[in-house]
């Protein structure tokens, strides 16, 4: 079988975690969109700016037929689509690093969306190796969203000198019986990735309680664990 | 040196507690109001020493010893000799501070006064008592033989030595203590409202249904239970509560705001698995 190709841009820690495991598929993955390219991924969640001009240079290079999978955890598929002349193509996922350790990708289609591209995003999941979930396009989706706010919420305890960072991952471990604790996870994912959520979140819904841990913003975050 | 633990309350958290302290060589007083509130705590322990003999987890003998070790009583005489009280009586800040106070004329001022509360203020159990250095919070997890973790709460007024002294009796327990400062919900019941608030909210904006979002969030994410299995696990109602008062005692911080599904469900009496309709029906 001949090696598909797939353009993959954007977050560097996402685009590395996707290659490796698109690579490991068989997938020949590039930086640059290309007459052989069949499907692409845009995977930037912390710059809006660079997400955007990504997106205009697939979707100006790229056939109108390929689809193209965002990742829409910082910024909806809705506003994603205004961007671009051909948004029929544009599904959103759900991306954040760490989370390809999982068996499941969420997608959300816009109103736009076309049914050919659902379901390449279901095909590219499969052959992955992954099951899907289509959700409603909304900031952070699912995952990122409660995630991103449990480790939004250790940032503030934490901040606070309420535990140290060990400690608190003890806690959740132990006391909930959560996978990883929500600090070493939150430095796993990137402090920046999940700033990009939490700050969405609360430029989407307007509401206080997704404001951000002042230490989620600071560097001396890496000195207080 | 800690040798005789007094635990005051003799129900889900008291008798569990008395449970891994007798197994761990302690000396065990265990007090509570009535014989039978006692007996049942008693029983319980009975039950679950044996379970752990079939189960080959402890010999016969030392399931044995361990319950020789638990003495019980309705009265608070037998507690002098106690080096370390534990309180696991109900949830009510009054009751708590006069069990403390009764106790701090009786024992010997060394004495470390530890409450299992999950929502009282540990400084506001202490304000009444002269030993105010000595009084700590050792919230242990339910059920506590099979839980290892314990949060060792620190009031405003808890000396480090207390703090010390119960990290290391957590340890001696086969505990794992994490230490933490008197603030609504601890660590735990505070850094997990996000799991519960998120999961509802994005129910009721319609992003995905009850099965999806479980779904995700234990394919994707790695976690063993979903929110709304964990919710009807826990009861409804006490999620409920627990996410009440941590959103009072932080003078309604908008990160700890209820959601009306929840205090439907309470209205409705779908509570969980306890009442067999919550999220799910079983
Ligand atoms: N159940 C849990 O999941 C859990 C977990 C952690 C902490 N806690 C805390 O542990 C404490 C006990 O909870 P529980 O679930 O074991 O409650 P419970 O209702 O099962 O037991 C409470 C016991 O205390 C006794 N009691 C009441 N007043 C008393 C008094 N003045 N003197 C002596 N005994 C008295 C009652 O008779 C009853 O047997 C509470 O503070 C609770 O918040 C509970």
């Amino acid at each position: 079988m001949a090696l598909k190709t797939i353009c993959i841009v954007g977050d560097e820690a996402l685009v590395k975690e996707y290659i490796a495991l698109a690579s490991s598929k068989r997938y020949k993955c590039t930086s640059t969109p290309s007459k052989t390219t069949t499907l692409a991924l845009e995977l930037t969640n912390i710059s809006i700016e660079v997400k955007q001009k990504n997106l205009r240079r697939l979707d100006k290079s790229l056939k109108k037929s390929i689809p193209i999978l965002s990742s829409s955890v910082t910024v909806t598929v809705a506003e994603q689509n205004t961007w671009i002349k051909h948004p029929e193509r544009l599904i959103g996922l759900g991306a954040l690093p760490t989370l390809l350790q999982g068996s499941l990708l969420e997608f959300a289609p816009s109103s736009l969306t076309t049914d050919a591209v659902k379901a390449a995003a279901q095909v590219f999941a499969r052959s992955l190796g992954k099951e899907t979930s289509l959700v409603q396009d909304s900031a952070g989706l699912v995952l990122p969203r409660i995630l991103c706010s449990l480790i939004n919420e250790a940032c503030f305890a934490l901040g606070e000198g309420i535990a140290d960072g060990t400690d608190i991952d003890t806690a959740m471990k132990l006391g909930t019986n959560y996978p990883d604790g929500p600090v070493h996870w939150g430095m796993q994912i990137g402090l920046e990735q999940v700033h990009a959520v939490v700050a969405a979140l609360h430029r989407h819904f307007g509401d206080d309680r997704y404001r951000a841990a002042p230490l989620l913003r600071s560097a001396s975050f890496q000195d207080m664990i | 040196m800690i040798s005789t633990i007094g635990i005051i309350g003799s129900g889900t958290m008291g008798s569990g507690i008395a449970e891994v302290a007798a197994l761990a060589g302690f000396n065990v007083v265990m007090n509570d109001l009535s014989r039978k509130a006692l007996d049942s705590g008693l029983n319980r322990i009975k039950q679950n020493l044996n379970r752990s003999v079939e189960k080959d987890r402890i010999t016969a003998v030392v399931a044995t010893e361990s319950l020789a070790r638990i003495r019980t009583s309705e009265e608070f005489s037998p507690l002098e000799t106690a080096d370390f009280v534990i309180e696991a009586a109900i949830e009510d800040l009054n009751i708590k501070r006069d069990i403390f106070q009764k106790l701090d004329a009786m024992l010997n001022p060394e004495a470390i006064f530890a409450t299992n509360t999950s929502s009282l203020s540990i400084t506001s159990i202490a304000a009444t008592v002269k030993r105010t250095g000595n009084v700590v919070g050792m919230h242990f997890f339910n059920p506590p033989p099979l839980m290892k973790l314990v949060e060792v709460v620190k009031g405003k007024q808890t000396s480090d030595e207390t703090a010390a002294v119960t990290v290391e009796l957590a340890r001696r327990m086969g505990k794992a203590p994490v230490i933490c400062k008197d603030t609504p919900g601890f660590i735990v019941n505070r850094v997990a409202r996000p799991f519960y608030g998120e999961a509802l909210r994005l129910l009721g904006e319609g992003v995905a249904t009850v099965e999806e979002i479980d779904r995700i969030v234990k394919l994707e994410g790695g976690f063993k239970m979903g929110p709304f299995e964990l919710m009807d696990l826990i009861g409804i109602d006490v999620n409920y509560a627990v996410t009440k008062s941590v959103y009072e005692q932080f003078f309604h911080e908008p990160r700890f705001r209820p959601h009306p599904i929840q205090r439907q469900m309470v209205e409705a009496g779908t509570l969980g698995r306890k009442t067999k309709k919550g999220f799910y029906q079983y």
